[in-house]
C-alpha cells in the first residue's frame, strides 16, 4: 500500500502544480468579454483597464491614414444602438471589411475611445455568410 | 444530380441504421447470416455516400450554380484543384466529406483479415455505423449539402482568395481524417467493453488504428501553422483560438494514449486508463468538430451558427461521453491491472508521468477554451483568457513533458538500479551540459531558452545514444557494416524507432518554438522610398512601390532591398493582392528563410506621396518547426507501417516480458 501512496502522492503534486500554473496563467492574462452595450454600462469604472469587445463594423466609419498603422472605426452591437468609437494601432487583418464583426482588444480612454492593439476578425470566409 | 446525391444519403441512413442493429442482434443470437448482411450494408453505406461525394465533386467541377453550396463556395475562374477543395472549405461539405471518411474506415476495418479480436469486430461495427447514421442525420435535415436555389446565379461567390493556397488543399483532409479516424478504436473500446474481453486484443488490433489518425491530426495541424504563418500575415503559427485548441487537445490524450497502452501490454497495468483515454479522445473530437460547427465560443474560423447543429451535437456528445465512462464505471471490477508498479524510478513511473502531464494539458487548454461560457454561466459575465495563458500553463507542462522524454528512452522496466542510471545517463548528460554551457558563453541569457534548449540536446543525446549502442551491438553480433547495422536496428522494431524519430521531430518543434518566441523581433515603420529601416543585422531599402493586372486581381507589389551587415543580400517584394471576383484584398508576405531565422515582411499599406508601412520581423529558427512536421511524417510512418508477416503467424504477437 506504501507504493500506491506515493503514487497518488506524485498525482497529486503534479495536479497541484498544474492548477497553480493555471492560476498564474489566468491571473495575467484573463479579461472580460464585453458587447458594445455591456460596456457602456459600465460607465468610468472600467476606464483604462484591459479587455475584449465585440461589434458589428459600422459601414463608412472606417478611416485608415494612408502610409501608417493607425486605423479608426465605430462598432455597434449586433442588435443595437450604443456606438463604440475605436482607434486601432497595428496592422489591419486581411479579413477585415465593412459590416465584419470584429473583436478588439485594449481599453476604454477616459475620452470615449477604445484603444486597441489586437483587432480579430470572425472570418466569415469559407462559412455561409447570413443573408 | 442533387437529388442523386440526397437520395443515396437517405439509402446510406437507411443502410447504416440497419447494419448496426444486425450487427447487433446477429453477434447476440449467433446469426452467422446476418452478421453477413450487417458487414454486406456497411459496405454499401460505404458504396452509397462514394456516389454521393461523387455527385458534390460532379456539382462543384461543372459549376452547378443551381446548388448553393456550390455557388456559395466557388466561382467559374477557379481552378481544378480549388473547386475539388472546395468540397471541405465550407460546413455542409466538409460534413459530407467527414460521414465519407467514416464509411471508407469502416470498410477497410470490416475487410482487413485480423487474428485477434474478431469476435470484437460486430460491436465495433455496430458502433461504427450508429456514428455513421448520426453524420448522416445531420447531413439530410440540417446542413444538407445539396440544398438547391430556387434560381441559378450566373456565377458563384467564389472561394474567400486566404483559402487559395496549397497548404490549404490539404490541410483540412488531414484533420478530418483524424477526428474520424478516432472512432474505430473508440468503436473497439466500447466493444471490448460491452463484450467483457477485457484483455490486450482490443488493444492490439486498435494500435495501428490510433497512430493512423494520430498522425494525420499532428500533420493537419503542423499544416494548419504552416498555412497562418505564410499566408495570413500576422507573423505567427499558433494563436490558441479555440479551433486550433479543439484540434490540439484530442492530439495531446491520443499522445497519452499512444504511450500508454504499452504499458497495458508490457505489464498488464492501466486498463481503466486506456479505456478513458480513448474514450476521451473520441469525445473531445466531437466536441471539436461542435466547437468550430456551433458558434458557442467566439473564435476566428467560426462556421455559421446553427443552434439546432448545437443542441444535436451536444446530445451526442453527453451520449457518448457518459454513456462510455458509465459502462467503464460498470465494468471497474473486471479491470483490475495484473501486477503493480513497482519502484518510482522505472519506465513505468515515467510513462505514468508523462500520462498524466498530456492530459493536464489538454485539460488546461479545455478549460482555458471554454472559459467565456463558464464565467458567464457561474458569475454572469464573460471573461475570456488569452494566449498569454495558455503558454504560461502549457510552456512548462511541455517542458516536463520533453524531459521525461529523455529520460524514459534510458530507463528500465520494473527498477532501475542507480548504477545502471549513472551508466545509461552519462553521457547524454554530460554532452547536453557542454553545449548549454556553449550556449550560455555564446550570450543566451533567456532562463526559460536555456533551460529549453538543455533539455532538447539531452534528450536529442539520449536517442542518439540508444542508436549509437543498438547499432554498436549489431555490428559485432552480425558482422554488418554500421549503416546497414543501423537501418537494421530500425527495421527490427518500427514501432519503438518510429517512436524515437517522432521524439526527434518534436524536439525540433520545439526548437522553432521556443525560438520564435523568445528570440523574435519586430518593427513597424513607415518608409519613404530609398528610406532604410534596420532590425537586428539587417538593413533593409524600400526601392519602389508599383502594381500590375493579372487576370484575376491587381496586385500591388514593393520591393526592399535587403543587407545583412552591410551585403546585399537579396531583395524582398510583400505583396497585396485585390481580386476583382472576391471583396477580400490579401496580402502576400516576403519571408527570407533560413535554417538560423526567416526575415518576414508585410506590406500594411501606403500613400499617395510615397510613404509605405511595412511591418517586420526576424524569427529565429521557424524553418526548424516545418522540418520537424517533415521529420514528424517520416516517424510516424515508420511506426506504422505493417510488420513483415512472419510465418507462422504468431498467435500473440508479443509475449508479455
Amino acid at each position: 500500500m506504501l507504493k500506491k501512496k506515493r503514487f497518488f502522492i506524485g498525482g497529486a503534486i503534479i495536479f497541484l502544480a498544474i492548477g497553480y500554473l493555471g492560476f498564474m496563467g489566468f491571473q495575467s492574462s484573463a479579461t472580460y468579454y464585453y458587447t458594445v452595450s455591456e460596456l457602456l454600462e459600465q460607465k468610468s469604472s472600467i476606464y483604462d483597464k484591459s479587455m475584449r469587445v465585440n461589434g458589428q463594423v459600422i459601414p463608412g466609419s472606417i478611416e485608415q491614414e494612408p502610409g501608417s498603422f493607425t486605423l479608426r472605426f465605430t462598432i455597434i452591437d449586433t442588435e443595437g444602438e450604443e456606438h463604440l468609437p475605436v482607434v486601432y494601432q497595428g496592422v489591419v487583418p486581411d479579413t477585415f471589411k465593412i459590416d465584419n464583426e470584429v473583436v478588439v482588444e485594449g481599453y476604454l480612454n477616459a475620452d470615449g475611445a477604445f484603444q486597441a492593439h489586437t483587432l480579430m476578425t470572425k472570418c466569415p470566409s469559407r462559412y455561409v455568410p447570413e443573408e | 444530380m442533387a437529388d442523386i446525391g440526397y437520395i443515396a444519403l437517405l439509402l446510406a441512413l437507411v443502410a447504416s441504421i440497419y447494419s448496426a442493429i444486425a450487427f447487433v442482434l446477429g453477434e447476440k443470437g449467433r446469426y452467422q447470416a446476418l452478421i453477413e448482411s450487417a458487414r454486406n450494408s456497411l459496405l454499401a453505406v460505404y458504396g452509397l455516400v462514394s456516389l454521393s461525394m461523387a455527385a458534390l465533386v460532379y456539382a462543384l467541377v461543372t459549376h452547378n450554380f443551381q446548388i448553393e453550396y456550390v455557388a456559395s463556395y466557388t466561382s467559374r475562374d477557379l481552378s481544378l484543384p480549388y473547386l475539388l477543395s472546395a468540397l471541405w472549405a465550407g460546413n455542409n461539405g466538409s460534413l459530407l466529406f467527414w460521414a465519407w471518411l467514416l464509411s471508407l474506415f469502416a470498410a477497410v476495418m470490416i475487410l482487413q483479415k485480423r487474428d485477434v479480436a474478431k469476435e470484437l469486430v460486430p460491436y465495433a461495427a455496430a458502433i461504427i455505423m450508429a456514428t455513421q447514421a448520426f453524420f448522416l442525420i445531420t447531413l439530410l435535415w440540417l446542413s444538407n449539402p445539396f440544398q438547391q436555389l430556387s434560381f441559378i446565379p450566373a456565377d458563384g461567390r467564389g472561394l474567400n482568395p486566404l483559402l487559395e493556397n496549397p497548404g490549404m488543399i490539404i490541410h483540412p483532409p488531414f484533420l478530418l481524417a483524424g477526428y474520424v479516424g478516432f472512432t474505430i478504436p473508440f468503436a473497439f473500446a466500447i466493444a471490448a467493453l460491452l463484450m467483457r474481453r477485457l484483455g490486450d486484443e482490443w488493444i492490439i488490433t486498435i494500435r495501428r488504428w490510433t497512430l493512423l489518425p494520430w498522425l494525420f491530426l499532428g500533420v493537419g495541424n503542423i499544416l494548419g501553422a504552416w498555412w497562418a504563418y505564410v499566408e495570413l500575415g500576422w507573423g505567427g503559427y499558433w494563436a490558441w483560438d479555440p479551433v486550433e485548441n479543439a484540434s490540439f487537445m484530442p492530439w495531446l490524450v491520443a499522445t497519452a494514449f499512444l504511450h500508454s497502452i504499452m504499458m497495458q501490454r508490457r505489464r498488464g497495468i492501466l486498463k481503466v486508463w486506456n479505456l478513458a483515454l480513448i474514450i476521451l479522445t473520441f469525445t473531445l473530437t466531437i466536441f471539436g468538430t461542435f466547437l468550430t460547427r456551433s458558434g458557442v465560443i467566439a473564435s476566428v474560423h467560426t462556421f455559421a451558427e446553427s443552434p439546432l447543429l448545437a443542441y444535436l451535437f451536444l446530445a451526442f456528445i453527453g451520449v457518448i461521453f457518459f454513456g462510455s465512462l458509465g459502462l467503464l464505471y460498470y465494468r471497474s471490477e473486471e479491470l483490475k491491472g495484473e501486477t503493480e508498479m513497482e519502484s518510482l524510478v522505472s519506465k513505468e513511473s515515467t510513462f505514468l508521468l508523462n500520462n498524466l502531464l498530456l492530459v493536464g494539458a489538454a485539460f488546461a487548454t479545455f478549460l482555458g477554451t471554454i472559459f467565456p461560457v463558464i464565467s458567464e454561466a457561474v458569475r454572469g459575465v464573460k471573461i475570456s483568457v488569452a494566449a498569454p495563458f495558455f503558454n504560461q500553463v502549457n510552456g512548462p507542462i511541455f517542458l516536463a513533458i520533453i524531459l521525461l522524454t529523455g529520460i524514459c528512452t534510458l530507463i528500465g522496466w520494473r527498477r532501475t538500479s542507480v548504477r545502471n542510471l549513472i551508466r545509461n545517463f552519462l553521457w547524454p548528460l554530460v554532452a547536453a551540459l557542454v553545449l548549454g554551457i556553449a550556449l550560455v558563453i555564446s550570450g543566451i541569457r533567456e532562463r526559460y531558452a536555456i533551460i529549453a534548449f538543455f533539455f532538447c540536446s539531452f534528450v536529442f543525446f539520449t536517442i542518439l545514444y540508444e542508436w549509437f549502442r543498438g547499432t554498436k551491438a549489431r555490428h559485432r553480433m552480425s558482422g554488418e557494416n554500421y549503416l546497414a547495422a543501423f537501418f537494421a536496428l530500425i527495421g527490427a522494431n518500427r514501432p519503438r524507432y518510429g517512436g524515437y524519430i517522432v521524439h526527434i521531430a518534436i524536439i525540433l518543434i520545439a526548437l522553432g518554438v521556443v525560438g520564435s518566441s523568445f528570440y523574435d523581433a519586430e518593427k513597424e515603420i513607415a518608409l519613404m522610398p530609398e528610406e532604410s529601416m534596420t532590425i537586428n543585422n539587417y538593413t533593409l531599402t524600400y526601392d519602389n512601390l508599383d502594381s500590375y493586372e493579372t487576370e484575376s486581381k491587381t496586385v500591388v507589389t514593393t520591393t526592399l532591398s535587403v543587407y545583412n551587415r552591410g551585403k546585399l543580400i537579396g531583395r524582398l517584394t510583400p505583396e497585396k493582392y485585390f481580386h476583382r471576383s472576391y471583396d477580400q484584398a490579401v496580402s502576400e508576405v516576403a519571408i527570407r528563410s533560413t535554417l538560423v531565422e526567416d526575415l518576414y515582411v508585410i506590406l500594411v499599406n501606403w500613400d499617395e506621396d510615397g510613404t509605405t508601412a511595412f511591418k517586420v520581423m526576424v524569427n529565429p529558427l521557424v524553418s526548424w518547426m516545418w522540418i520537424g512536421g517533415g521529420v514528424f511524417f517520416l516517424g510516424g510512418l515508420v511506426a506504422f507501417w505493417p510488420e513483415r508477416p512472419k510465418l507462422p503467424a504468431p498467435k500473440q504477437t508479443e509475449a508479455r516480458k
